[in-house]
């Protein structure tokens, strides 16, 4: 691993200033250090600094009124331990176990999946069926995006020059799920996995996938077909289509296109029956 | 670039480290620096558990974090673990299990069942906790003793 300067400043603006200061590809971000600590062992990235956000006041968990704002370097196992994130975002709760194992979760955080953006992001899916929004900061201030304007496409983000994740704002709990599929049930990396929510305030249903490059995406059609917050079989079957014809699948080294197809259909039909089904049912 | 001192307590031991290089991991230095070799150096890539410890009480890859991101935290390793109520009645449960053949995993399952228990101790549900040891993988047990052990330590938890 070539050297590098660590620092840890303990203000957002003196971590702006050096984030910065820095050129593209000269300074890069550490947060759980879970997914980086890869590019830089095999020597994929050698920045000049390395900016660690262990310092900064954004390991966070915060109610306003209904909306959740998770502090973007708040390790994922306190977001799971969470009693209320656990009942009100079941969907959520499930996609951040599905993120590595225990001991990775200690230490990796959602503002470090969103910001390093990989396609196989658990999170990114679910976070787009809940119209999560990303607040970021920067040196020419504060600006608010959505999920799926922050996430540009494999490992490519919105993120300007000199901006960070603060937080990341979920507006409403809403009926959720998130089920995947992969070799071993446990700490592996998703090669299909989809993610559905129920909008009581919009009555409308979000279906992402995810799994394939470039980027988890919403699917429009899929959620057009869903005709209510209860649908029918027949309404299930037609998402179910929808979403295997309209979702963008490609196939990569963990799995064909044609199977992702396949696949596609029970996964979101089983995932609107699991978040129609309340929290401790069998 | 080599940063400045950094301090770790490991085990209880108050430890000063110097000339820790900036990309040092942690599991590294336990081993090399500090001599503890208990700390299994696996994957290197987070995949196989065996390098966990636990980082101010929380079980954590010892591969995937920089010596100098956890300055200041404290360090328990396969080592130290029998200090702890919870880590000692684990450790007793491996051994009571049999739950071992090589031995090479045996450390980061300690270390990832201790930080369990002492996380939510006997309220977690036990199936919740096997699927939780999934991170620590075991190529030669088979897992059943593994199974057996966490079992044990788990209707022995507080």
């Amino acid at each position: 691993m070539a050297a590098f300067d660590l620092v840890a400043p303990a203000t957002p603006d003196e971590a702006i200033a050096v984030l910065h200061a820095g050129g593209s590809g000269e300074v890069l971000v550490l947060a759980g250090g879970t997914d980086l600590l890869f590019d830089l062992e095999g020597g994929r990235a050698t920045p000049r600094r390395v900016l660690s956000l262990r310092r900064l006041p954004w390991a966070t968990l915060d109610w306003n009124g209904t909306s959740l704002v998770i502090g973007s370097t708040l390790p994922l196992r306190a977001l799971e331990n969470d009693a209320d994130v656990r009942a009100r975002f079941p969907g959520l709760y499930a996609a951040v176990r599905a993120v590595g194992s225990v001991a990775l979760r200690h230490r990796a955080t959602l503002g470090g999946n969103l910001g390093r953006s990989a396609p196989s992001s658990d999170l990114v899916p679910i976070l787009l069926a809940l119209d999560a929004e990303v607040d970021l900061v920067g040196p020419h201030g504060e600006r608010t995006l959505s999920v799926d304007r922050f996430v540009v496409g494999s490992r490519q983000t919105a993120l300007g020059p000199g901006e960070l994740i603060r937080s990341v704002c979920i507006p409403e709990p809403r009926p959720s799920a998130y089920l995947w599929q992969r070799v071993r049930p446990f700490h592996d990396i998703s090669h299909m996995a989809v993610a559905v929510a129920y909008s009581r305030a919009r009555t409308r249903w979000r279906v992402a996938v995810s799994g394939f490059p470039p980027r988890p995406l919403l699917v429009p059609e899929a959620e057009e077909a869903l005709d209510g917050p209860t649908p029918s079989d027949h309404a299930l079957g037609l998402a179910a289509e929808a979403v295997a014809r309209h979702a963008p699948i490609v196939a990569d080294q963990r799995a064909s296109e044609e199977y992702r197809r396949q696949l596609v259909r029970p996964l979101l039909v089983r995932a609107i029956r699991a978040a129609l089904t309340p929290p401790g049912a069998p | 670039m080599t940063p400045g001192p950094l301090r770790l307590t490991v085990n209880e031991n108050a430890t000063e480290l110097n000339d820790v290089p900036s990309g040092e991991r942690l599991l590294d230095t336990l081993r090399w620096r500090v001599g503890l070799k208990g700390t299994k150096d696996g994957c290197r890539t987070g995949g196989c558990g065996a390098c966990t410890v636990l980082i101010d009480g929380k079980s954590s890859l010892s591969c995937l974090t920089l010596t100098h991101d956890v300055d200041g935290a404290s360090v328990t390793t396969i080592e130290g673990v029998g200090a702890d109520p919870v880590g000692a009645k684990v450790r007793a449960a491996f051994e009571a299990a049999g739950a071992l053949q090589c031995g090479y995993c045996t450390p980061g399952f300690v270390m990832a069942l201790t930080g369990l228990l002492k996380e939510r101790g006997r309220a977690i549900p036990l199936a919740e906790l096997l699927e939780d040891l999934g991170g620590n993988l075991c190529r030669c047990t088979g897992y059943v003793t593994i199974v057996r052990a966490a079992t044990m330590a788990h209707a022995e938890a507080p």
